[in-house]
């Protein structure tokens, strides 16, 4: 693997003729964007389309007609939606500081030379990447010997600590910081503790950053954990909320013997198609708008995390 | 061992640095590890795992005699494992080399940028774009076409979709691990190719696959190791869990979760987690042991 300094960015332009073939090459490029742009672009539509144009026509880039009903319609979960809003923040935020905490002070301390228990600990590391438990033993293990049904502990510490992420952040401490510096602030009487919070984590910031960054797409984006830990109305979170709207979809489908007269009652929340799809955009959005500004970090950081240490 | 102690006991500050970690990954990943014992075990929850009773190999008979569901989503896992990361790897190679080739780079940049997005959106988020394209009534796909394909109920059709989805979820993403590769080439090499009289399909075939080899092996080899496991979200979510497509979707962690849900089968669940376990473990070091002797410098461990 290239040790050169890894440049995130793209490759430096080379001196190249822009001729007929860089076009056809533009071209294919493009589709490929549209490939993975439109779907989303669908989503921002369909959640501004009028309730009746998906049902006449369904759904469609180019609507009939405009609506802003599907997004008022969101508001009617109302305080739920608030409330998931703040839970998912919640585990998100605690979930990617406890996790970038913990794992770059492991990270640090296995990556002291001389310090003999490091060999015991990085075979301790590496072991569950090798070998699972799988998913059932964890939800039995969880729920009846540790107690933490319906606990936000399991939306928080089963994505806390992955190896991977441990490694990647090992990788940076020994390639990227001079060890100098860390002996240096030693010779000046900083203690270990002072050292790895005012020498080491700073310097660490492109590769927390990385890191970061990802574990927070994974803790916005997490459902399974929801839905197979969390009961209760006020630790549900947004993707939670998205698979509870599927499930009574799925409902009225499959019981058709449904009397016309009760879905009429129901009507408050039977999901409609421009309502789903202001939840989905809703759920997503905020992710969409973050990303570009954490773009160069995480290619640094997955770059970084190639690197075997 | 004196001197071990020492050198611990000098380093105090640094197991305790190590020790949240060490915490963490001891009860939420160990501990499960030896809850699969319960695959030798007839559970009951009364019992829990520890108390209940053993049953030796019971639980793998009964896998022997419902063969045709265990046979099905293991065909299913490996088939989906082999197509994933066939085609993964071939169009994030392939998507990285164009991007890296294309000189308006601005262009690219701002291209990337969208590629990448998809990868942000949770499963279940996507089933309910899926839906929308391929839906029977309101599908933008059976619009467009002027039919009434019944997709939630072909499950023939399914590894076509469900390959479709994970291409466009992860190839954009994917690519920038080898784009960054490809950043590190030397830009003279092309440069001497150049005078030689190469044309641009030979520098890529000499120049830029061969610095891509070693970033192949190793993402190759981290993925063999989860060569049982699955993108739960994609065969749970985008399918809807639908009964109709289990012989084409269902894949073991799908099933796993779905018997956590209907509380039924542990011993059956448990026996298959176990396999499921240890297959990845004998590929994993299968892998790492093909590694180290052909390229050691690549290899995991």
């Amino acid at each position: 693997m290239s040790k050169k300094k890894a440049n995130a960015d793209l490759a430096p332009s080379r001196k190249e003729k822009k001729g007929i073939g860089q076009y056809i090459l533009g071209f294919f490029l493009l589709l490929y964007t549209l490939f993975c742009a439109l779907p989303v672009v669908l989503v921002i539509i369909a959640a501004f389309t009028d309730e009746a144009a998906i049902n006449a026509n369904g759904f469609s880039f180019f609507p009939e007609k405009w609506s802003l009903a599907g997004m008022n319609s969101v508001l009617r979960y109302g305080k739920q939606l608030l409330v998931s809003y703040g839970v998912t923040i919640f585990i998100t935020v605690a979930g990617t500081a406890l996790g970038l905490l913990v794992m770059s002070m492991f990270a640090y301390a296995i990556s002291r030379p001389e310090f003999r228990l490091a060999k015991f600990l990085s075979v301790f590391l590496l072991i569950p990447m090798l070998f699972n438990g799988g998913q059932l033993s964890g939800y039995i293990v969880f729920t009846s010997y540790y107690g933490l049904k319906d606990s936000l502990w399991l939306l928080i510490l089963p994505l806390c600590v992955s190896t991977m992420n441990v490694i990647i952040l090992r990788t940076y401490i020994v390639n990227s910081i001079p060890s100098e510096l860390m002996e240096a602030a030693k010779i000046d009487g900083a203690g270990e503790y002072r050292t790895f919070f005012q020498i080491t984590l700073p310097l660490l910031k492109p590769s927390l950053a990385a890191v970061g960054f990802m574990m927070a797409t994974a803790y916005w984006n997490d459902w399974q954990n929801a839905l197979l830990y969390i009961t209760s109305n006020e630790k549900k979170p947004l993707q939670l909320l998205l698979v509870n709207i599927q499930k009574s979809i799925e409902f009225l489908l499959n019981n058709s013997n449904v009397p016309a007269s009760a879905r009429a009652a129901m009507g408050g929340n039977i999901p409609q198609y421009s309502s789903t799809m202001a939840t989905v955009l809703i759920v997503i959005g905020p992710i969409m708008v973050v990303y570009p500004f954490f773009q160069k970090y995480f290619v640094k950081g997955l770059t970084v995390g190639s690197v075997k240490g | 061992m004196k001197a071990f102690l020492q050198n611990t006991w000098k380093h105090r500050a640094h197991v305790i640095m190590a020790l949240p970690v060490f915490l963490i990954l001891f009860f939420i990943m160990y501990v499960p590890m030896a809850g699969l014992v319960m695959a030798f075990k007839n559970f009951d929850y009364s019992k829990g795992i520890w108390g209940s009773d053993w049953n030796g190999l019971e639980n793998f008979k009964f896998l022997i005699t419902s063969k045709s569901i265990f046979l099905n989503m293991t065909k299913n896992t490996l088939m989906y494992y082999f197509i994933f990361t066939a085609v993964g790897t071939f169009l994030n190679v392939v998507l990285a080399i164009a991007i890296d080739q294309f000189v308006f780079k601005r262009v690219a940049k701002t291209m990337q940028t969208l590629m990448i997005i998809p990868v942000f959106i949770s499963y279940a988020a996507v089933q309910f774009i899926v839906y929308a394209f391929i839906s029977t009534d309101t599908g933008i796909l059976n619009n467009a076409l002027g039919m009434d394909i019944r997709f939630y109920s072909e499950a023939a059709l399914w590894p076509y979709i469900l390959t479709i989805v994970k291409i466009w979820n992860s190839v954009g993403y994917g690519s920038v691990l080898y784009m960054s590769v490809l950043a590190g080439i030397d830009t003279e090499l092309y440069e001497a190719a150049e005078i030689d009289g190469a044309n641009k399909w030979q520098q890529i075939w000499h120049i830029t696959l061969p610095a891509l080899i070693p970033m192949i092996t190793v993402m190759l080899l981290l993925s063999v190791g989860s060569v049982m496991r699955s993108d739960t979200g994609l065969f749970y979510q985008v399918t809807r869990n639908s009964g109709t497509l289990y012989s084409t979707t269902q894949v073991i962690d799908s099933y796993v979760l779905n018997a956590i849900f209907k509380n039924s089968n542990f011993g059956f669940v448990a026996a298959t987690s176990l396999f499921q376990s240890v297959i990845g473990l004998l590929m994993m070091l299968f892998a790492n042991g093909m590694v180290r002797k052909i390229a050691p410098e690549n290899s995991l461990f």
